[in-house]
């Protein structure tokens, strides 16, 4: 099941928060289970038994790492890393095997045929999750949790589970326990849940749409402008399909006593690419910089390694984007460019001017989009040429002027709606404070609650970008 | 605790469980006249449609189907699309003075496959006389009505191209300069996707060489407006507000006639017209009935000339007009027409037929195959 649908909105959340506020104190963690289980199963009826075969695999690692991580350390080595084995076999066999079957069938030109198998819906996410437990616990981080059910429950999480941000067991080990719902903090919930539900039902479904329209032009019939404004389109689409996503899930979990970790901070305010990705999907970077990029030694083992180590880091990120060369390709080319900014970049940039910075920025990160959305590189290669006036494309055409005046709306609420323009206004009115939270905010909310609501009764355009993650 | 938190929360809770609730009660739709189509019912609750995932896919269908104020929401959307400045929604353009215009998509394989399916009749129906009338959509004739800098491809130009390809063939009929000359008149509906009666006459009087009729004038018929509130598909498509709805005006003849149309289930009616649906959202359909595989009509006319029509529902207005100059009409839809055709024109001794579709329809209709299963 997704959020941003009626059958969520109006069947399982009111019945979800009846039960869960009805329950008693001992039931809530049963019932949250139990609800979630259901959430999964909406969409993937089969592979929730993988999802409770990982659940409780960690659960048994996990003690046993516990056990004996003091007494017997190289038993509790080989309990780490049979529970990494387990769950990067998983990802490995559900999401990475038909690319591997691909590429061995291309270098030794075999013939091997595809699974083609569904990939499990947030199975990138959980496999990420559990690792972290197991880590964590193995480096004595965290305490092995003893009840399986409240370790199937961090596991199963209906809020966080699909599409995340990725939630480390440490940030919620005593709110799986003990927690309160205060009504500040239901309410704070469901106004992050309604700007993420608007993030994605207003503005990510109808600018994806504009981007599918330019998408299908063929390339000869494409202006220069169109394809910027296309690719932005796009960029703009990933972003609010994304945090949005993440805002409905940060929200739910405030309703239910849980708070997750903030996932974006504007990335689009940013002046260079370091920054951006201290911006965007901020629980991914955490990741794999604690346990990818640190444990290779950082920065502390000497240039050569430190090169190496973004080399990977970026890689594997790439490839967690997705199974296919140009997610491989979208990653090491963000490696490459914050190398260089390690390097000395970042020096010369902030001698700059801001509007430079963003610009430097704005322009970086619209080429890595044109990598993240072609699987095939030579259909990036061949966009970028248009972008850049390489194949002689115009710059405007009426079918431009059609798309810039029928969408400029759309754009500046996306523009809005990509930086804190709340901070903004609450600093240039410091006395009408009050207004803002108590009367704009939420009146807003409502209102994208009401016209979400319209956008998905009429039920048009609404992919979900992060599916295949 | 403050007050406009719970204000906040209540107005919130009060709204899901609100409608969530009212959707319970609610019963449900069997048929949606804005839509015109069938509604999803509630599907079963068994084990293995749940394994398959087809018990949750259906209910989403549902749900959606049945929705509360369903039409209501639509409207709403359309209102904010409108308001930033939107100038299309379901691919129908929000053209000017109140017309709403479909543009006409560049054709693709379809096209060129239909044209050869056609052709092919022709050249293997020995002793049979085809006719082909190509009719435009409203893209064609009010291309200046569209919003600024909307882009369409050229209906004309495809028409060319049919007309160049099928003319080795067949007797091909133009109507668009007859009706481009008239376009100031009300020949298309400006919030449904067929032409009007009036349109449908143009046609008539044009391709009348062509089909060797002595076609009659104006003033032969009572013009009569049987609507002034026609919202048409193209309206339900688009939901726009602002837009007057049609008048739908009959052309009744003065002089006598008599009919007998016989629908393929058997049902018999003296009139080429259903006046029902002028009461209900699809009141184009009050033209023989809308959509049937095969209608027959016999006619007063005794010259013993025998006609089929093969056909979408551009032909529906333009019938009445041909059942005054023969003595039997064949009428057939090969949405759901799937026999031998060539053998039904040999046992009705039938040696005449007329391919009417407009252009748009034409150009990506997947059931023009079936003309080449005779064998």
């Amino acid at each position: 099941m997704v959020f941003s649908s009626l059958l969520f909105l109006f069947f399982f959340l009111p019945t979800t928060l009846l039960l869960y506020f009805c329950g008693s104190r001992k039931m809530k963690n049963s019932i949250l289970l139990i609800v979630s289980l259901i959430f999964y199963a909406w969409g993937e009826p089969i592979y929730i038994f993988l999802m409770i075969f990982s659940a409780i695999t960690d659960y048994f690692h996990g003690l046993f790492i516990q056990k004996h991580r003091l007494t017997a350390p190289i038993k509790a080595k080989v309990g780490l890393l049979s529970s990494i084995i387990i769950n990067l076999s998983l990802l490995s066999f559900f999401k990475y095997a038909d690319f591997l079957i691909e590429n061995i069938n291309n270098l030794f030109n075999m013939n091997i045929n595809a699974l083609d198998l569904p990939l499990p819906i947030g199975l990138s996410f959980y496999t990420f999750q559990t690792m972290s437990y197991a880590i964590d616990v193995y480096r004595g981080h965290v305490k092995a949790q003893r009840n399986p059910l409240t370790l199937a429950l961090y596991v199963c999480l209906f809020p966080q589970l699909i599409a995340g941000p990725i939630v480390r067991y440490e940030i919620i080990e005593h709110e799986l326990k003990n927690r309160r719902v205060t009504l500040n903090q239901f309410s704070e919930g469901v106004k992050i849940f309604l700007i993420g539900l608007g993030k994605k039902v207003l503005l990510a479904n109808n600018i994806g749409f504009l981007w599918s329209e330019i998408q299908q032009q063929s390339p000869a019939e494409l202006s220069v402008l169109s394809a910027w404004m296309g690719i932005a389109a796009f960029g703009l689409q990933l972003y609010f399909d994304f945090s949005g996503y993440s805002d409905m899930s940060i929200g739910l979990g405030k309703m239910f006593g849980f708070n997750f970790p903030q996932n974006f901070n504007y990335p689009f305010v940013s002046r260079n690419v370091s920054e951006f990705w201290r911006r965007w999907h901020m629980t991914l970077g955490a990741w794999f910089r604690d346990y990818v990029y640190i444990p290779l030694g950082g920065s502390r083992k000497g240039k050569y390694r430190l090169y190496l180590n973004l080399f990977i880091v970026w890689g594997l990120t790439g490839l967690w984007h997705g199974a296919a060369w140009n997610f491989v390709a979208w990653g090491l080319y963000f490696g490459v460019l914050i190398a260089i900014e390690k390097a000395g970049l970042l020096v010369f940039l902030e001698k700059m001017h801001p509007i430079f910075q963003h610009i430097y920025a704005f322009v970086i990160v619209m080429i890595s989009w044109v990598l993240f959305v072609f699987e095939d590189l030579s259909m990036s290669l061949t966009y970028l040429k248009i972008m850049f006036g390489f194949s002689g494309q115009v710059l405007v055409n009426e079918r431009f002027m059609y798309d810039a005046y029928t969408n400029a709306i759309l754009f500046l609420l996306a523009f809005l709606g990509s930086v804190p323009i709340w901070k903004v206004l609450r600093n240039k009115m410091t006395r009408r404070h009050k207004v803002i939270d108590e009367i704009l905010i939420p009146v807003c909310c409502l209102l994208i609650l009401v016209l979400s609501t319209a956008y998905l009764a009429d039920d048009s355009y609404n992919p979900f970008l992060y599916f295949r993650f | 605790m403050s007050i406009h938190k719970k204000f906040f929360v209540g107005a919130f809770l009060l709204f899901i469980y609100g409608i969530g609730l009212l959707n319970v009660l609610a019963s449900d739709r069997a048929f949606s006249e804005r839509e015109n189509r069938p509604l999803a019912q509630m599907p079963e609750w068994t084990l293995s449609n749940f394994y398959s995932g087809k018990l949750t896919a259906r209910l989403d269908t549902y749900m959606s189907d049945q929705f509360l104020w369903k039409d209501g929401w639509v409207k709403l959307k359309a209102m904010s699309e409108w308001a930033s400045l939107k100038q299309e929604n379901n691919g129908v353009f929000f053209g000017k003075d109140g017309f709403l215009i479909e543009p006409f998509e560049k054709p693709g394989v379809q096209f060129d496959k239909n044209m050869e399916y056609m052709k092919r009749f022709a050249a293997n129906a020995n002793g049979i006389q085809s006719y082909v009338l190509l009719a435009p959509t409203s893209i064609a004739l009010y291309e200046d009505k569209l919003p600024l800098f909307a882009q369409t491809s050229s209906e004309r130009d495809a028409f060319e191209t049919a007309k160049e390809v099928l003319a080795s063939e067949m007797e091909v009929i133009d109507v668009y300069d007859a009706l481009k000359s008239q376009s100031n008149e009300h020949i298309y509906f400006k919030t449904d996707h067929h032409w009007t009666m009036r349109g449908a006459y143009l046609a008539y009087k044009e391709s009348a060489e062509i089909l060797g009729i002595k076609p009659y004038k104006e003033d032969d018929f009572n013009i009569e407006t049987v609507a002034e509130n026609f919202y048409g598909t193209l309206h339900s498509k688009t939901n726009t507000i602002g837009v007057e709805p049609d008048k739908i005006d009959v052309y009744l003849p003065k002089f006598e006639t008599s009919h007998t149309v016989t629908y393929e289930d058997g049902r018999k009616s003296e009139s080429l017209y259903e006046w029902d649906y002028l009461n209900k959202k699809d009141k184009y359909s009050l033209f023989l009935d809308g959509n049937h595989a095969l209608v027959k009509i016999e006619t007063g006319v005794r010259n013993g000339r025998k006609l089929a029509v093969v056909k979408d529902s551009y032909a529906h207005a333009f019938i009445p007009f041909l059942t005054n100059h023969f003595e039997e009409i064949h009428v057939l839809d090969l949405r759901y027409y799937h026999s031998d055709f060539l053998m039904y024109l040999n046992e009705q001794n039938i040696s005449e037929v007329l391919f009417l579709y407009n252009v748009a329809n034409f150009a990506k209709d997947p059931n023009v195959i079936w003309l080449s299963q005779s064998k």
